[in-house]
């Protein structure tokens, strides 16, 4: 009898334990349960296919200011996690375009991965785009002539002329996103580096003499994975030389968690003392992250430079966690002349639109 | 190189059983009545994607006060991750009805020396165990400290789950593992899964094995590659 209730025991545990993975291995649409045990993409592959892009276009990213303009801004967003109205990223792009701020930068789930939801992101960057183009680059085209070996996109910025962004289309919007577990959970790769290209890159702003690096590193996974990490410890990006002012950094996975509310970070204990290491070392003047939907804002880690490294997390600007906006969602950091930073938190407003309004402006709002 | 590899190897483990001090085993209640003190000794071996490929040793003590109380010690000495730590652990057993029930408080301390970082964890778990399974639910406290920054995480959920194939008195089992930490760690949502098994060879000595996937990102919904580890070990028990 007792041998009958424990074979009984393993069977009804061998049935629970094959009803918990069947749960686990079905997909809804937003999340991907089996992707807590085994993922379905690999950030070394990614980061393979963004470093051969980087090869070939990171020199184009390049920013330099004319040499009367000292002080710059940029804009950061994070999380907007769009699916049918891209509202809040075009409400941040306008924001950004009116006040003059240098470039754009999202700190990932810019999208909830499905194809419906990428096009009405690519719209709303298409908008900005257009935006954008229209006031910097209009008079710079009316102007233009073929014996300039340099360009002046507005007042503040020169680009080098390349030969292949001489097409008015090949200007790319000066936006910059890292990679999020959203933008990929369900093979979403595809549909991100169709539009943005790369995960993992750098840039640099030269003021004056000096440079201001921007880093981004993809953290969708929860780890930089071994491939990355190899590549920064090959500092991949080539600035030996340079004089570096300050260095931003930019990824998706959080390491500080602002509340109990919101989950702990997910990189593996050796991993997260690595990072926090590297921004040391790096001189990190301030390491953006999202994921977390949350602010915190604290200072961990002394610099060679004998400054602390500053960690923002950022507030999530999507419509189901805020609907009615809110006056803190992005982050505005104006780089001064000496190189200080101020940092200030920037509103967005409007509302979800409803699918009628939607659906006027081209956007896809059909939910199946 | 490889036949190199596995001499090192089986030295190690050599040296770490011959020097046998201690590794309870986790999930199975030992005490019968009779014998007091438990050692093991175990080697760990296996890749991690920062630090690369890794080796090293982990010893436990463990004393018996009656069938309620005990105690216990251990060292992990990782070499190649230049990771040490050691940690110390009181549990109370006591039962609900058929359930064998521990309830445990733990500290530890890890100093990574590749990243300058000390570590020191404070833990409390209660186990519910039974024949064939065991779970433990718990909270941790995590406080890391580089340089003079400090920091202590907010209190973390600690959750594991065992399940093995025969039950517990028998003379060898495996078993299914997922947990969110293992002997001289403790992570905060990445879920490690993997599996053990024990084979007796007579009242005192026992030979154990764990092989275990240490993913990263489990919560990001995209767990992915961080560390894959077998370990190999002997435990011993005596008056």
């Amino acid at each position: 009898m007792e041998i009958i209730m424990k074979t009984s025991y393993t069977y009804i545990l061998f049935t629970a334990t094959l009803l918990a993975a069947s749960g686990l291995f079905s997909s809804c649409e937003k999340v991907s349960p089996q992707g807590v045990l085994l993922g379905n993409t690999s950030v070394d592959d990614r980061v393979k296919q963004s470093m051969l892009f980087y090869t070939y276009h990171g020199d184009d990213m390049d920013w330099y200011l004319v040499d009367s303009i000292e002080e710059y801004s940029f804009l950061v967003g994070s999380d907007s996690h769009i699916t049918f109205d891209p509202g809040r990223l075009s409400e941040m792009m306008q924001t950004g375009i009116e006040n003059d701020d240098l470039f754009y930068c999202h700190l990932g789930d810019l999208a909830d991965t499905k194809p419906e939801y990428y096009y009405n992101t690519k719209l709303a960057l298409y908008d900005a785009k257009r935006m954008w183009k229209s006031k910097y680059l209009r008079p710079l085209i009316d102007e233009y002539h073929s014996e300039a070996d340099g360009v002046y996109i507005d007042d503040r910025v020169i680009k080098e002329w390349k030969n292949n962004c001489r097409v008015w289309d090949d200007w790319n919007l000066p936006f910059y996103p890292v990679v999020g577990n959203h933008d990929i959970t369900h093979n979403g790769w595809t549909l991100f580096c169709d539009q943005f290209k790369t995960s993992f890159y750098e840039f640099t702003v030269k003021v004056g003499g000096q440079y201001d690096r921007f880093i981004f590193l993809d953290s969708a996974n929860g780890t930089l994975g071994n491939y990355q990490i190899d590549k920064i410890e090959d500092n991949a990006f080539h600035n030996d030389g340079k004089e570096i002012r300050n260095t931003f950094v930019f990824t998706h996975t959080n390491i500080f968690r602002p509340s109990l509310n919101e989950f702990a970070s997910t990189y593996c204990r050796e991993e997260l003392y690595y990072i926090l290491n590297k921004l040391s070392e790096w001189n990190t003047t301030i390491m953006f992250y999202g994921h977390v939907h949350a602010w915190d804002d604290r200072y961990f880690g002394e610099c060679p430079n004998g400054k602390m490294v500053r960690h923002i997390t950022m507030p999530s600007m999507n419509f189901v966690d805020h609907p009615n906006g809110g006056d803190d969602l992005l982050v505005r950091v104006t780089v001064k002349k000496d190189g200080s930073c101020q940092v200030d938190r920037i509103g967005l407003h409007c509302k979800e639109r409803t699918k009628q309004e939607l659906d006027e402006l081209g956007y896809y709002t059909k939910t199946k | 190189m490889k036949s190199l590899q596995r001499i090192l190897l089986s030295l190690l483990l050599m040296s770490a059983t011959g020097t046998a001090l201690a590794q309870y085993y986790s999930g199975e209640h030992t005490y019968d009545g009779e014998n007091q003190n438990e050692a093991s000794a175990s080697v760990t071996t296996g890749k991690n994607i920062i630090t690369g490929p890794c080796i090293g040793n982990t010893v436990h003590y463990k004393h018996y006060f009656n069938d309620h109380w005990s105690v216990d010690g251990g060292l992990n000495a990782q070499y190649t991750k230049q990771l040490y730590g050691f940690k110390a652990k009181g549990e109370y057993h006591f039962k609900v009805k058929s359930f064998h029930m521990f309830a445990s408080a733990e500290l530890l301390y890890n100093r990574y020396f590749k990243y300058k970082t000390n570590e020191i964890d404070g833990n409390i778990s209660i186990r519910f165990e039974r024949g064939y399974w065991d779970i433990t639910l718990g909270e941790t406290l995590i406080n890391y400290t580089i340089g003079e920054s400090g920091y202590t995480e907010l209190p973390t959920l600690t959750f594991g789950a065992h399940a093995t194939l025969k039950p517990r008195t028998n003379d060898w089992n495996v078993g299914l593992l997922f947990r969110n930490y293992d002997d001289f760690y403790y992570e905060n949502w990445n879920i490690n899964w993997g599996l053990d098994g024990y084979y007796r060879l007579n009242p005192n000595w026992k030979l154990f094995c764990e092989f275990n996937i240490r993913p990263a990102g489990s919560m990001s919904q995209l767990a992915s590659k961080y560390e894959t580890t077998g370990k190999v070990g002997v435990i011993y028990r005596w008056k």
